[in-house]
């Protein structure tokens, strides 16, 4: 099975959702539990067969490769591999999705079966994305996931929810789209879609060329990471999708752009990224400054979250930008332990919305004294989302940080001081909300969210909340079980660009 | 004179439809057509066997490998691809027909009758090389068309559009005949293949031909509706017949794209670069104008209509890229075209939406109610709006790889932007039909309307959906095995 395993995790998902589609009108019980059960069997799939090979792979492993189709003399390669880059993602991916399925699973109550299978050929884009090497196979992918994000924001969406999903649609594909025309130039130049081919042929080609593909390549996944100035659709998407497709958005979606980044710009176009790392890293800290403020005056917890996410997903490209193997490092950590953090923080105020069907923060006060074990796993996950040393949210930015104080460029260290007052400002925006929501009297007010709340989470709930814990501080206190496959690639691929 | 059975086997795909066309009108005299179902379930299967007849016929030709001709009529691959490829659209269009026709209450055999005679002069138009026989085949495939769009002659609006499209359309097909003229009298011919060896023969060309290459290539952009000899489309879409303005936008501008092929590639090579910029800035013109115009409209098949406008934008562009691959790559295009937009046109077919209730908030909520033709819906208006990995994406990404290749960046830049703005209208589709909720008057207006009974359309709407999946699955199979070759083999000379 070990042949076509990659094939099987890719394609799984999507004909099990297919075949989920007529049940889930009639039994939408049956259907969901076997929405649940499938992803889970992915997951365990992935993990018993992914997590066998060997924990510092140098190369890609577990590829599979054969040319696809010929469309007017490029050949396109059917190519997926696993390798140190992608191989956590890959498990978060399919981590998250039966969790998130877990964790909603009476938040939706129209037409929840269709959700599910949504969520089933979700999954299938996000994976192809991850372990497709060929460009256009991950253009591809990449465009799939944008179908099922756009109909589980669009109908099972807030009150605003069509003009948040079209945003999101129309966002991600000006990027894309530009993108495709660099991507088809430089398939005409390279006579392929291999990265590696193309990375040869880039340096042939006039400076300004370069930097123009550099900069297609660069704008979709910046739209996607969202990097500060283009990050006004998620916002909107977050607060407005359905808690499921939050935590799957800020989970996985949006690592997809730091991700490109690492895979196709950094070694295609090492000339350019080396030129526009500053600019890369000055946008980076921006985001990570102008989030967290914003996130300060939020009054929707939802969507401090959201911003907190752009402030979060800076320090991740911060760490790309600094094109140092401790900063990068620190970003692949990163990218895991925000997936966990504020997938986490999304699946915690949706539980919350879930009772008392407002997320307004002046709605709430004294939670604690209501739901105390809801309220000890959301001050865990606060903590760990500020980064707080123990958990993973330090380690990553610890890293990243690092990273970016020794990096080649001048203002290096200034740029991580400013960036070091973004984990200052995170503990301001969380703990203040924290404080409004949780401590104090109890708001006793007829219409606040507080007094809806009755009961306490569920087993099904402390069920899902419990893996993410123990992930927090399993992050936290040995970071090297997850650093350690990609140390040497990212070493590898940084000392080729440096070259 | 006796036939050679070459001869012969040139024809008999025209003589089919053409047989079935001339039968029709003597089941259509009975006066029970209208309250015998066997009767109108007579004519309807007259028609279908007439299409599946020339339809298998075809197939054979091109599976034998075989490319007969009779004097100017060439039945060569291209012209093959353009007989099946009409064919298929016309058995869609007779399929959705019979649903719509029964809805509207307006069931007359002339129709099927008048739909073979414009299947006949469209496969001539792709076929011929010479430009007196085109000029009949455009008059016999736009004259039933004129009397198409008015079928439904109760209605004041079917009749202003049919009678729009026939002012129009004469003008049109007078500059086509006054080209042909002018390029008669430069070259002293009327053969595409003289008249391209006549022209090139010098080196300056004379602003005769110049002036009737021209007069010609407007016969062409008319029919394919590209800005700005585009006017007529949106009101005579919106006056047809569901079915009926689906076939037109297919088949008419398919046939116009194959028979523009064949003129631009035979007839006016040694034109061709000087055409080339001009292409190119209507190509943009029609981009631009087509989507912009589309974002604002509210009934679904004034968008359509506007919609083809800048399909045909996108066909320009191969023109641009003049390759055989760029060739290849529209022929491709033309066949995702083809299953894309009769899926969307049949929706409202299948929804047995008649005469003037077309508007995009008519379709709010039902796809909830009917969720597999929904969907093969939505997968057909994703396919239009390019989506990957539906067969609309690999068109698009065909021509555009060779107008990079061929160095027109920015119009390949123009392109993918206008087919973003394209994603929007099209999703409105979806929008309406999944995420929207229906008003308290529409609900009850929706009760009141009898349930739609539309199994044919139905059907044509799903075939439509898996066309479109199964094209964009395999590309390549239908890429090299169909499109290129009918490119190849009757453009043998392109670069």
């Amino acid at each position: 099975m070990n042949a076509h395993l990659l094939t099987f995790l890719v394609f799984a998902p999507l004909l099990w959702g297919l075949a989920l589609m007529p049940l889930a009108q009639r039994q939408v019980q049956l259907a969901k539990l076997l929405g649940l059960l499938g992803a889970s069997a992915i997951l365990v799939i992935a993990a018993v067969q992914l997590l066998r090979l060997p924990s510092d792979p140098l190369g890609q492993i577990c590829l599979e490769r054969f040319p696809w189709f010929t469309a007017v003399g490029i050949p396109v390669d059917y190519h997926l591999a696993v390798d140190g880059l992608n191989l956590w993602l890959v498990l978060l991916t399919t981590f998250l999705v039966p969790l998130t399925m877990l964790g909603t699973w009476n938040s939706i109550n129209e037409r929840a079966g269709s959700a599910a299978a949504l969520y089933l050929m979700l999954e299938t884009g996000m994976l192809g994305a991850l372990v497709a090497q060929d460009l256009l196979l991950f253009y591809l992918f990449w465009e799939a996931m944008l179908l099922p994000m756009y109909f589980l924001i669009g109908v099972w969406g807030g009150d605003e929810r069509k003009y948040a999903a079209t945003k999101f649609v129309l966002f991600t594909l000006s990027g894309s789209l530009l993108w495709l025309v660099a991507l088809l130039y430089l398939a005409g130049k390279a006579g392929s879609f291999a990265p590696g081919v193309m990375a040869q042929v880039v340096p042939t080609l006039p400076w300004s060329v370069q930097a123009a593909l550099f900069l297609a390549f660069a704008l979709a996944f910046a739209i996607k990471v969202p990097l500060f100035p283009l990050h006004t659709w998620l916002p909107d998407a977050h607060t407005q999708a359905p808690t499921g497709g939050s935590v799957i958005l800020a989970g996985v979606l949006l690592k997809l752009g730091s991700y490109g980044f690492l895979r196709f710009s950094l070694p295609m176009f090492a000339d350019a990224f080396r030129h526009f790392s500053h600019l890369l890293a000055v946008l980076s800290v921006l985001a990570i400054i102008y989030g967290a403020l914003v996130a300060m005056v939020q009054t929707d917890i939802k969507k401090l979250v959201a911003y907190s996410s752009v402030s979060h997903m800076g320090f991740i490209m911060l760490g790309v930008a600094s094109m140092t193997v401790i900063g990068t490092q620190g970003a692949m950590l990163q990218m895991l332990s925000h997936g966990i953090s504020t997938g986490a923080l999304f699946l915690l105020v949706g539980m919350l919305y879930d009772r008392a069907h407002t997320r307004r923060i002046t709605d709430f006060g004294g939670v604690a004294l209501r739901m105390p074990v809801f309220t000890g796993f959301f001050l865990v996950v606060a903590l760990s989302s500020i980064g707080l040393p123990l958990t993973n949210g330090f380690a990553g930015e610890f890293l990243i940080l690092n990273g970016t104080f020794t990096s080649g460029f001048g203002w290096g260290r200034a740029l991580a001081c400013l960036a070091t007052l973004g984990v200052l400002l995170s503990a301001v925006y969380m703990l203040w909300m924290f404080k409004r929501v949780f401590w104090g009297p109890a708001n006793t007010q007829e219409d606040s969210g507080t007094a809806h709340l009755h009961d306490d989470l569920s087993m099904r709930e402390v069920a899902v909340l419990v893996p993410i814990v123990v992930l927090i501080f399993w992050m936290g206190l040995h970071p090297q079980t997850f650093l350690a496959a990609s140390d040497g690639q990212v070493g590898q691929l940084l000392a080729e660009v440096q070259r | 004179m006796t036939l050679t059975s070459g001869q012969i086997a040139a024809i008999l795909p025209l003589l089919i439809p053409a047989l079935g066309a001339c039968l029709l009108p003597i089941a259509a005299l009975d006066k029970d057509q209208g309250t015998v179902k066997w009767i109108r379930g007579a004519m309807f299967g007259i028609s279908l066997l007439a299409l599946a007849g020339a339809f298998l016929y075809l197939t054979r030709l091109w599976a034998s490998g075989a490319q007969p001709s009779f004097g100017p009529l060439r039945m060569d691959r291209l012209a093959q691809f353009g007989g099946i490829f009409v064919t298929v659209a016309a058995a869609l269009a007779v399929l959705q027909l019979w649903d719509h026709l029964h809805q509207e209450g307006w069931v007359k055999g002339e129709t099927l009758s008048l739909l073979l005679f414009s299947v006949v002069g469209m496969m001539l138009f792709a076929a011929s090389g010479h430009l007196l026989v085109l000029f009949l085949a455009l008059e016999l495939l736009s004259l039933p068309l004129y009397a198409l769009t008015a079928t439904v002659r109760l209605r004041a609006l079917a009749l202003e559009g049919g009678m729009k499209y026939f002012l129009t359309g004469a003008v049109a097909s007078s500059f086509f005949l006054m080209g042909s003229v002018l390029l008669y009298g430069a070259t002293g011919s009327l053969d595409l293949t003289v008249i391209g060896a006549g022209l090139s023969r010098s080196a300056q060309p004379d602003p005769l031909a110049l002036a009737g290459a021209a007069m010609l290539l407007l016969g062409f952009l008319f029919k394919m509706s590209v800005v700005p000899f585009h006017q007529w489309t949106p009101d005579v879409y919106e006056a047809a017949p569901h079915p009926i303005s689906g076939f037109m936008s297919v088949a008419t501008k398919g046939v116009a794209a194959l028979a523009l092929m064949r003129v631009l590639a035979t007839g006016l090579p040694a034109l061709g670069p000087r055409f080339q910029s001009a292409l190119a800035v209507l190509a943009a013109l029609t981009l631009v104008l087509g989507n912009l115009t589309a974002l604002a409209q509210t009934s679904l098949k004034r968008m359509l209509a506007y919609s083809s406008i800048s399909h045909a934008g996108y066909l320009l562009l191969g023109f641009v890229a003049g390759t055989n691959a760029a060739y290849a790559g529209m022929l491709f295009y033309l066949l995702a075209y083809l299953a894309m937009n009769m899926g969307a046109f049949g929706l409202l077919s299948a929804l047995g939406l008649v005469g003037a209730q077309d508007s995009l908030a008519s379709l709010k909520g039902l796809g909830w109610k009917r969720p597999s033709l929904a969907i093969a819906a939505s997968l057909c208006m994703f396919s239009l709006a390019g989506l990957p990995p539906m067969a609309g994406f690999y068109g698009k990404y065909m021509i555009f790889k060779e107008l990079i290749l061929q160095g027109h960046v920015p119009l390949a830049i123009l392109g993918v932007l206008a087919s973003l703005v394209s994603v929007y209208y099209y999703l409105s589709v979806p929008v309406a039909l999944f995420l929207d909720k229906p008003s308290g008057q529409e609900q009850r207006e929706a009760c009141e309307r009898p349930p739609a009974q539309a199994p044919f359309a139905g059907a044509t709407v799903l075939i439509c959906g898996a066309l479109v999946l199964a094209l964009g699955l395999l590309p390549g199979t239908v890429l090299e095995g169909f499109a290129r070759r009918a490119a190849q083999d009757a453009l043998l000379h392109l670069p």
